[in-house]
């Protein structure tokens, strides 16, 4: 049995982009054992390299990128990528993460879990890694250019598979909510992580590699993962879900229909569900119309806000996401200078196309418009915040939730109209980054469940037995009713993403069924060879996703960060989970102070207690 | 001649790479999709699955491909 280095492999690569300079460094295995890796030992990188107080789009806030350890292994679902840096939507520190395509397995590949990227290049750039070997690109040919044509680009001159990361027209023109791609399909996304990347002339990071993943303990390995690949090919719906991936769950369209455009499915690296999609026009003016996504859900979102042809859904979204935009952000702003010039506070003559957000050919203007940043589409690149210092208070009260500088796209006013407050709702206010919802699931996602279910969810997430207790705490007499304690619930919604996030695992639903925090802590064993228990594994989990928090008290964002938007109570607003009663802002500001506590931070301040950093050796 | 007969239906893939993966584990004993006897090309919208002249037909491949887009027959001689 092999130890030190296993699963790992073993150089962070430090890029200085102002001075065209690299230092490869030794991982230290001391820390990466101490923050399990991936996600964890990201933060733990952001926490060491950014300044407080620097700005988003300065050339002094860096990006970290990070693969864990079971990335390039071939358990299930292994490939997720983490980027951590300084946002500009929030102008908080916030964690990106997409599904790694072939990224994450590549930078393993070309010798590196990790790149520190500082600076800011002088002219367009492009960071080419491949096994351990560093070049600065002149990107000026891609400049200018979308995700897709971007990525052709690069796998046309260099094969395929080559790890991409790249920004299109709305990074390169710093839009706050640009997001960075990965393979054209997944994105580091919400916040604006493609506009960091622009603000540093890098147009794209490239990874191909030959050196190889080895696992510590190949016997234990080859025995956890043949069983867990054998409940796998047992599991009844899997076959469901690799037909229609996340259109199980979302029926917007009926299963006909998406069988007729289903070109093919596709999955990043190790997966063996594969819920990206690309998908062919057959017929109407768009006929033939190639369209590849991290979900055909995300093609079909425009129907949400209207759209009657799933066709022009496809196109604009299409559109959005060779500018590299996020769709949900695109939608809130353009909605609201809708509603603002229905009521005079845009004037009409700086609309040169009716804004009219049910149209295809409307919205693909302004698309475009934001996306070169053009006419009105300056004021609205600059997202909600611009839009409120533009036209002032009653823009403000015009607009839909706004969270952190962004708009949730789940609840009252939102994309996905969920109106019961569960851990992703909730999670949507005390992410750091913002409204998002991928780090806060738990049984409590989706669909209502019973409340009986909810402790076997639990125990999967690791959640001790005690807490289980806090979160449904049994009523004291009969006739008393059964509460669930949502707040107190998302700090192991937290925690599990963290396991999952450090370890290099998807959090997806349908892929992270398959796994539970104890048959986690067994593999992290037989691939690192780091001893590790349930516990061991809790506690790391939670060092990273404190530190994080850390990081925000740093940059002066703690409880007056945590921002319920008052349009979350208002008449159509959230309902409690249980009771299906209107949520009072009361109740709401209740969880967040169970959350706060539960996590081992002071109810009142959200700043973890001196007590909790010293109980997860936190020295700061 | 190997002991399966392997046969590929790139239409199914999703280029997730699993077998690549799952044979250069097998003769290198690490993962290392480069050093595989089977290559995929997958650019998104076309696929091509390539078994190279190395390749002894073990059928691991087909053993870790969810998609059926690799499928092992044992040959009439080893049956």
């Amino acid at each position: 049995m092999k130890t030190k280095g296993c699963g790992f492999s073993g150089k962070v690569l430090h890029v200085d982009l102002s001075r065209e300079a690299i230092q490869a460094t030794p991982l230290d295995f001391g820390l990466a054992r101490k923050y399990i890796g991936g996600f964890g030992l990201t933060v733990k990188l952001a926490y060491d390299n950014i300044t407080p107080g620097t700005p988003a789009l300065s050339s002094e806030n860096p990006i970290v990128l990070g693969a864990g350890p079971l990335v390039g292994t071939n358990l299930p679902s292994t490939s997720r990528v983490y980027g951590v840096t300084k946002l500009p939507s929030s102008e908080t520190i916030g964690w990106c993460g997409a599904g790694g395509m072939t990224f994450g397995c590549s930078l393993k590949q070309a010798g590196y879990d990790h790149v520190v990227i500082h600076g800011r290049a002088k002219r367009p750039t492009l960071l080419k890694i491949v096994d351990g070997h560093v070049e600065f690109r002149d990107a000026e040919a891609f400049w200018g250019k979308g995700i897709e044509k971007t990525c052709e680009g690069v796998w046309e001159r260099w094969g395929w598979p080559a790890g991409i990361l790249c920004i299109g027209q709305g990074g390169e023109n710093l839009i706050p909510f640009s997001m960075a791609y990965i393979d054209r399909m997944s994105t580091l996304g919400r916040g604006g992580f493609g506009a960091v990347m622009g603000s540093k002339n890098l147009k794209a990071v490239v990874v191909k590699g030959t050196r190889g993943v080895e696992v510590a303990d190949r016997k234990t390995y080859r025995t956890l993962s043949n069983e867990f690949l054998g409940e796998i090919r047992e599991y009844p719906y899997l076959k469901e879900w690799q037909d229609l991936g996340l259109l199980k769950t979302f029926p917007f369209i009926p299963r006909e229909t998406y069988e007729k455009i289903k070109k093919r499915r596709a999955a990043c690296v190790s997966c063996p569900v594969g819920c990206k999609d690309v998908v062919q026009i057959r017929d109407g003016v768009h006929e033939g119309f190639t369209a590849c996504s991290s979900s055909v859900m995300n093609l079909l979102t425009p129907i949400m806000y209207g759209f009657k042809d799933y066709r022009e859904g496809i196109k604009l979204i299409a559109q959005l996401d060779e500018y590299g935009l996020d769709m949900f952000e695109f939608f809130g702003v353009v909605g609201l200078a809708g509603t603002l010039v229905e009521k005079g506070i845009i004037s009409s003559n700086q609309v040169d196309t009716h804004i009219k957000i049910d149209s295809y050919p409307s919205m693909s203007h302004w698309a475009a418009k934001i996306a070169f940043r053009e006419g009105l589409g300056e004021v609205l690149a600059g997202g909600f915040k611009h839009i409120f210092e533009t036209f002032g208070e009653e823009a403000r009260a015009l607009a839909p939730p706004v969270v952190k500088g962004m708009h949730p796209y789940a609840g009252p006013g939102a994309a996905v109209p969920w109106e019961l407050f569960g851990t992703m709702e909730l999670g949507q206010v005390l992410d750091p980054r913002g409204p998002h919802v991928a780090a806060g699931g738990s049984p409590t996602y989706f669909a209502k469940r019973p409340l009986d279910v909810f402790p076997r969810h639990m125990k999967r997430m690791g959640v001790p037995d005690e807490a289980v207790k806090r979160i449904i705490p049994p009523p004291h007499a009969s006739h008393e009713k059964m509460a669930l304690k949502v707040g107190r619930l998302l700090k192991y919604s937290h925690r599990w993403f963290s396991i999952l996030a450090s370890m290099g695992i998807c959090a997806r639903a349908q892929v992270n069924r398959f796994y539970n925090a104890s048959r986690c802590a067994a593999l992290y064993e037989a691939v690192t060879g780091v001893e590790t228990d349930l516990e061991k594994l809790r506690k790391r989990a939670d060092r990273g996703w404190t530190l994080l928090r850390m990081a925000n008290v740093r940059e002066g964002m703690a409880r007056k960060g945590d921002v319920l938007p008052e349009k979350w109570f208002e008449t159509s607003g959230f309902k409690d989970y249980l009771t299906e009663e209107p949520l009072s802002r009361r109740e709401a500001e209740h969880m967040i102070g169970d959350y706060y506590e539960e996590q081992g931070w002071d109810r009142h301040t959200g700043i973890p207690t001196p007590a909790s950093l010293e109980s997860l050796e936190l020295e700061l | 001649m190997g002991r399966y007969e392997i046969r590929i239906d790139s239409d199914k893939c999703t280029g997730c790479l699993r077998c690549q993966l799952a044979c250069s584990d097998v003769y290198t004993k690490a993962f290392n999709p480069s050093a595989a006897r089977i290559l995929v090309a997958f650019s998104g919208a076309d696929c091509t699955i390539r078994l190279l002249p190395e390749c002894d037909a073990c059928g691991v491949c087909a053993d870790h491909c969810f998609f059926g887009a690799l499928t092992k027959n044992k040959r009439e001689s080893q049956k």
